[in-house]
C-alpha cells in the first residue's frame, strides 16, 4: 500500500443493484489498492460483491441494473468514475482489460477468434486489418496456442474451454493494458488446465509488467500466486493482508473458515470443515457484524450482534474487520474453539 | 494481399455456408431460387426479349441496330444494376472459397459499398450523358413493304407501349401468345416488362424498410428503459396507421410515380423489422460477449452492428423475403385500384384490372396471366422465406 507505486486505488466504493425484490447492496465501502506489477486477489463466496467491484472499476454496470453510489476509482491518479463515456472507451481494453469467467459465453459466436482479437487491436492501435491479424496470431502463440494461424481462423465453438480462456487472455492483453482484471478465470476448467491458465497469467504479468486483480472463490490458488489478498464477505472487505500471512495465520473467523474448508495434502480422513449457514442475503443483511450468525464467536456475542466492526489495521499491513481479531481481544471461551482448527 | 490459401478445409465453416448447405438440401427451395433467378434475368433483359425494334435490320443496303440505339436511360440503369448485382454474387461465392473467414465480413462490406457507389454514379452518368431515344419507326411495316430486309426481331416482337386498336381483345393466338389487351398491346410483352416494376418495388421498398427497422430496433433494444418505452409507443403509433389507406392518401396528393410508391411502402412497413430487431437486441445485450466487447473499449457502433446484429439478423432476413412479396402485392393492389404508376407503365396489377374492363366482357387471358405472374412470384418469395427460416433455425438441424 505504498504511496507512489500505486496503479489502481479504489476508495470507499459503494454499489447498489436494483432487483424486483429490493435494493441489493452489492458493494459497501470497499477500498484497496494495487501497486504496479503486483497481483491482488479478491476472495469470497458467490454473491459477496467481487464481480460487482470488478465491473464498477470498468464502469460496466448497466445503468438500469445498478449504480455506483459513492467512492473513487483512481487509476494512475485519474478517477475513472468521473470520466466521460468516450474517455472510458479509451481506457477499456487499452489500459484496463478484463477476463470474464465464462470464456465460451464471452466470445462472439459468429466471428472467428482471430478476428475478434484483431478488432481490438484495430480499434486501439490504428493498425490495418492485415497487421492486426498478424499481431493476433502472434498473441495466440504467446498465450500458448499451438498452430495459432489455424486456430485464429476457427470459431469459438471449435475450441476447447482452456483454449477459449487463452483466447480471452490474448484479447485482454492485446493492447498491453497496465491492469488486468481476471474475474474467476479458471471456473469450469479442469484442475490441470486451471493451473496452466494461472501460470500463464503469472508469466504474462511479469512479461508485460502489468498488475493483476484476480477474483476468485478458491483460496488455494491464491496462496502461491497473489502478492496480497483481500477477503470479501457480504459486500465488504473483511480482511486484507499479504498472501503469505493471510493463508498461514488468518485473523478473521470467516477467512479461517475458508482456509479450513480446503482439503490439504496429508490431511487425516475426517469430514472437511464447512462454515455453518449460508451467505448473508444482500437485500436484507443482518444487523451488526454481517458474519455473526455464522461465526463461532459472534453468534453469542452482544457487540457482534449490534455493531458492525470497521476494517482496521491490527498489525502493520494487516487489516481486519472483526472485534476479536487479535488473540488478546477474544473472549476466553471462544479462544479454544477458534484456534484449534486454525492454520 | 489476402492470402489465397490452399488448405481451404482447415477453415471453419462459416455460418453462411452452413445455412446455404442446409438451404439447398430441399428441392423446393432450389426451385424457388431458380424461379426468382429466371425472373430477375427476364427483368434485366426485358428489352432484348420483347421489343418492337429488331436487333438488326438492313435499310437501303445499310445495316442498322435499332434495338441498341433505342435503349432508354432506364434500361441502361437496369443493365448496370443487374450486371453489378451479378458481379456481387460472383464475388460472394469467391469470398467463401478464397478469403479467410475473418476478412470476409470486411470484404463484403467493401464490395457492397463499392458496388452500390458504382450503381449510383453510373445511373447519374447515364442520366447526364444519354439522351432519350425517339425512334418511332414502324420496322415491321418497313419489312412488309419491302423497304428493309434481313431483320432479326426479338422473340416477342412488340413494344410495351405499342398499341394497335385493330388487334385489341384478342385471346391467345400465334401472333400474340398470351393475347392482347383493350388497346391492342401484347400481354406477354407487358408481362415481361412488368416484372421489372414488381421486382424493383419489392427490393427498394424492402431495402428501405429493413435499414430503418434495423437501426431503430437496434437502438431501442440496446438502450432499453425509457428510450425503449417511448420508442415502442412511437412504433405502435406508426403501426396503428392503416398503411394501405395512407399510401392511397399520399398518392392522391403527390404526383404518381413508381419511386414514390416504393418509398412510401418502405417508410411505412419498417415497424415489423424494428420489433424483431428490438426483441433480438433485448435478448442479446445481456449476453456475456456483449459485455466482453464493451470491456474491450470497442465503439458502440461496432458493438451494435458487428457483434450484436450478426447474432440477431436472421429474423430480418426472413422478414425481408416475406416483405418483398408483400411489397409486390401492395404495388399490384394499388395498380389494380388505379393508384399505380399510370396506364403506360406495364404493371402486373394494372394489367389485371384491365381484365374486367369497360366492355363488360370477362377477358380471361388478361386476368389469368398477370394473376399467375403475381401469384407465382409472391409464392416463390414466401417459400424462399420459409426455406430460409428453416435453414437458419439450428433446432431443425437434426431432422434435415
Amino acid at each position: 500500500m505504498s504511496g507512489k507505486n500505486v496503479l489502481l486505488s479504489v476508495q470507499g466504493l459503494t454499489v447498489n443493484f436494483f432487483s424486483a425484490k429490493g435494493i441489493v447492496r452489492a458493494v459497501q465501502d470497499v477500498s484497496f489498492s494495487i501497486a504496479k506489477g503486483r497481483m491482488l486477489a479478491i476472495v469470497g463466496e458467490s454473491g459477496c460483491g467481487k464481480t460487482a467491484t470488478a465491473l464498477s472499476i470498468m464502469r460496466l454496470i448497466p445503468a438500469d441494473q445498478g449504480k455506483v453510489l459513492a467512492g473513487r476509482v483512481l487509476f494512475q491518479g485519474l478517477d475513472l468514475l468521473s470520466l466521460s463515456e468516450p474517455q472510458m472507451r479509451h481506457i477499456r481494453g487499452n489500459e484496463v482489460a478484463i477476463i470474464f469467467q465464462e470464456a465460451a459465453a464471452s466470445l462472439n459466436p459468429v466471428q472467428t477468434v482471430g478476428r475478434q482479437i484483431a478488432e481490438c487491436i484495430q480499434t486501439h492501435k490504428n493498425k490495418n486489418p492485415d497487421e492486426a491479424w498478424a499481431e493476433a496470431v502472434e498473441l495466440l502463440t504467446r498465450v500458448g496456442i499451438a498452430e495459432a494461424e489455424q486456430r485464429a481462423r476457427q470459431y469459438p465453438h471449435e475450441l476447447s474451454g482452456g483454449m477459449q480462456q487463452r483466447v480471452m487472455i490474448a484479447m485482454a492483453i492485446s493492447c498491453g493494458p497496465k491492469l488486468l482484471i481476471a474475474d474467476e478465470p479458471t471456473t469450469g476448467l479442469d484442475t490441470t488446465v486451471q493451473s496452466e491458465i494461472l501460470d500463464l497469467l503469472d508469466g504474462l504479468r511479469a512479461q508485460y509488467a502489468m498488475s493483476v486483480l484476480l477474483i476468485t472463490h478458491d483460496v488455494s490458488i491464491v496462496a502461491e500466486r497473489a502478492d496480497e489478498v483481500a477477503v470479501m464477505y457480504a459486500s465488504r472487505i473483511v480482511e486484507f493482508a499479504d498472501s503469505q500471512r493471510l493463508t498461514t495465520k488468518p485473523l478473521h473467523p470467516y477467512t479461517q473458515g475458508l482456509i479450513q474448508s480446503q482439503p490439504r495434502l496429508g490431511m487425516s480422513a475426517r469430514r472437511l470443515y464447512t462454515i455453518p449457514g449460508s451467505v448473508a442475503d444482500p437485500i436484507d443483511f443482518p444487523a451488526g457484524c454481517k458474519f455473526h450468525p455464522r461465526c463461532r464467536i459472534g453468534c453469542s456475542d452482544n457487540r457482534c450482534r449490534t455493531t458492525e466492526p470497521i476494517l482496521r489495521e491490527v498489525k502493520p499491513g494487516r487489516f481486519v474487520a472483526c472485534w476479536y481479531a487479535l488473540e488478546k481481544d477474544k473472549p476466553t471461551r471462544a479462544i479454544n474453539i477458534g484456534i484449534k482448527h486454525g492454520g | 494481399m489476402k492470402r489465397l490459401v490452399e488448405q481451404g478445409s482447415d477453415w471453419g465453416i462459416s455460418f453462411g455456408q452452413i445455412v446455404w448447405r442446409r438451404f439447398v438440401k430441399s428441392w423446393l427451395n432450389v426451385v424457388c431460387l431458380v424461379f426468382i433467378a429466371i425472373l430477375l434475368l427476364v427483368a434485366v433483359l426485358a428489352p432484348f426479349l420483347a421489343n418492337d425494334k429488331p436487333y438488326v435490320i438492313r435499310i437501303a443496303g445499310r445495316l442498322h441496330f435499332p434495338l441498341f440505339a433505342g435503349l432508354q436511360r432506364g434500361d441502361y440503369c437496369v443493365f448496370l444494376a443487374g450486371f453489378v448485382g451479378f458481379w456481387q454474387l460472383i464475388q460472394l461465392s469467391r469470398n467463401s472459397r478464397r478469403l479467410e473467414p475473418f476478412v470476409r465480413g470486411d470484404a463484403l462490406w467493401r464490395q457492397l459499398s463499392i458496388n452500390s457507389t458504382i450503381i449510383l454514379f453510373g445511373c447519374a452518368l447515364v442520366f447526364v450523358s444519354i439522351r432519350p431515344s425517339l425512334d418511332g419507326k414502324d420496322y415491321k411495316a418497313l419489312v412488309a413493304s419491302g423497304k428493309a430486309s434481313d431483320a432479326i426481331f426479338t422473340p416477342v416482337p412488340y413494344g410495351y407501349t405499342q398499341t394497335d386498336i385493330r388487334s385489341c381483345h384478342q385471346p391467345p393466338n400465334r401472333e400474340h401468345w398470351l393475347g392482347t389487351d383493350d388497346v391492342g398491346a401484347d400481354v406477354l410483352c407487358r408481362l415481361i416488362h412488368g416484372s421489372r416494376i414488381s421486382l424493383s418495388v419489392g427490393f427498394v421498398a424492402v431495402g428501405i424498410s429493413s435499414i430503418i427497422g434495423v437501426v431503430v430496433g437496434a437502438f431501442l433494444g440496446y438502450f432499453g428503459g425509457k428510450v425503449d418505452f417511448f420508442g415502442m409507443r412511437l412504433v405502435e403509433m406508426v403501426m396503428a396507421i392503416p398503411m394501405f389507406f395512407l399510401i392511397i392518401t399520399m398518392l392522391a396528393f403527390f404526383p404518381r410515380n413508381l419511386f414514390g410508391i416504393m418509398i412510401i411502402i418502405g417508410v411505412t412497413s419498417w415497424t415489423g423489422n424494428a420489433r424483431l430487431v428490438r426483441a433480438e437486441f433485448l435478448k442479446l445485450r445481456k449476453q456475456d460477449f456483449v459485455q466482453a466487447a464493451l470491456s474491450l473499449g470497442l465503439p458502440l457502433r461496432n458493438v451494435l452492428f458487428r457483434h450484436i446484429l450478426p447474432n440477431g439478423i436472421t429474423p430480418v432476413l426472413v422478414n425481408a423475403t416475406f416483405g418483398i412479396s408483400g411489397a409486390i402485392f401492395i404495388e399490384a393492389a394499388l395498380s389494380f385500384l388505379g393508384f399505380g404508376a399510370g396506364p403506360a407503365t406495364p404493371s402486373w396489377g394494372q394489367m389485371l384490372s384491365s381484365g374486367v374492363s369497360t366492355t363488360g366482357r370477362f377477358l380471361w387471358w388478361l386476368t389469368l396471366f398477370p394473376g399467375l405472374a403475381i401469384f407465382l412470384t409472391v409464392l416463390a418469395y414466401n417459400m424462399l422465406g420459409q426455406g430460409l427460416r428453416d435453414a437458419l433455425d439450428p433446432r431443425l438441424e437434426k431432422r434435415v
